[in-house]
């Protein structure tokens, strides 16, 4: 199966903030809240993986729940990869 | 009433088959309804402990067994146990269900099916076979149909559910129709539940649900228990209706 680095999660990550005028600081430890990534934008996001490694990235919500930070996020949508 | 009226009446059920019995709101139902000296068949995909114990404490009046509902042969090898055992069953109340957590798009198409055989398709084909049994021997009975308020209400996370749940409330007024006052059909729509919702919602969503709901509190399965008693035991002439219990949060 073919999966996305973190590095490259990061990329895509970035583009979903940029589409909507914000920015991805580097910080991993970045608050989600702070920087205005909504679930929502965690499925856009998922959904982007999902086409570059053409793979479904199926998961419940509470997963989602304990996402706070940039770098859960990309951690989270790694993990999911390796399932 | 007139004894012509009477003869029209629906009794109220004596022998009860509850599916998805073994624990939560299904369990609650069967003690009630044995603790009111009815006759009740329950079945799980797991039997629990507790409905060992009601098994063992009513040896006369329980009959349990492990069945997956969407196992068909085997809920009608069930359906066939019990009346051997306790009698034609005279009432039925649709419970076991699957509960969903996650958005539409990220639930896989397996997932969306498994809740929709579950949830809908069983519980029909259940009650196909039960009414069927009911008319071949000449009985009326009564159904209850346990619903959810997510079928009146939207919910993120809940899309395959909810369609599953607006699928029986539906089904519920047509075989109200379809059933000719032979067989009282309704459903009952509880709103969220503490114990479930405390393991599924976040607590900022469930304040925001409890602040919404004028009775102060998410429903407990025993403010359900007597309005789903009163569906199979009282005359009311209720029928085909979807009773929302569920402090009036979704009003």
């Amino acid at each position: 199966m073919n999966q996305l680095t973190r590095s490259q999660i990061r990329d895509l990550m970035e583009q979903v903030l940029k589409n909507q005028g914000k920015v991805l600081p580097d910080d991993d430890a970045a608050d989600l809240r702070e920087i205005g990534f909504r679930s929502l934008d965690f499925s856009e996001l998922a959904l982007r993986v999902e086409d570059e490694t053409g793979e479904e990235l199926n998961f419940d919500a509470p997963g989602l729940r304990r996402i706070a930070t940039v770098g859960d996020v990309l951690d989270f949508l790694l993990q999911l990869q390796q399932q | 009433m007139s004894d012509l009226v009477d003869a029209q009446l629906v009794p109220p059920a004596t022998v009860v088959l509850v599916s998805g019995g073994s624990r939560g709101l299904g369990l609650a139902i069967v003690t009630d309804l044995l603790g009111r000296g009815l006759k009740v068949a329950a079945f799980a995909r797991t039997v629990t402990p507790e409905l060992e114990k009601l098994a063992a404490e009513h040896p006369d009046r329980v009959h349990v067994g492990s069945v997956d509902v969407t196992d068909q042969q085997a809920s009608q090898a069930f359906v066939k146990e019990v009346e051997q055992r306790l009698g034609p069953i005279d009432g039925i109340v649709n419970n076991a269900a699957v509960g969903q957590d996650s958005l539409h798009v990220h639930t896989s198409t397996d997932g969306i099916a498994r809740i929709i055989e579950t949830n809908l398709t069983a519980p029909l084909q259940l009650t196909r076979f039960v009414v069927r049994r009911m008319f071949a021997k000449g009985l009326k009975g009564r159904i209850v149909n346990i619903t959810s308020i997510c079928a009146q209400r939207g919910f993120p996370g809940l899309v395959a559910y909810s369609a599953t749940k607006g699928g029986m409330d539906a089904a519920t007024r047509s075989l109200a129709r379809e059933l000719g006052g032979r067989v009282l059909a309704n459903a009952v729509a509880p709103g969220f539940f503490a114990s479930e919702m405390s393991a599924v919602l976040g607590q900022t969503q469930l304040d925001q649900i409890v602040r919404r709901t004028p009775t102060g509190h998410l429903t407990e399965p025993e403010e359900v228990v007597p309005v789903v008693r009163m569906l199979l035991c009282e005359q009311t002439n209720i029928n085909g209706q979807v009773i929302v219990v569920d402090g009036a949060a979704s009003i």
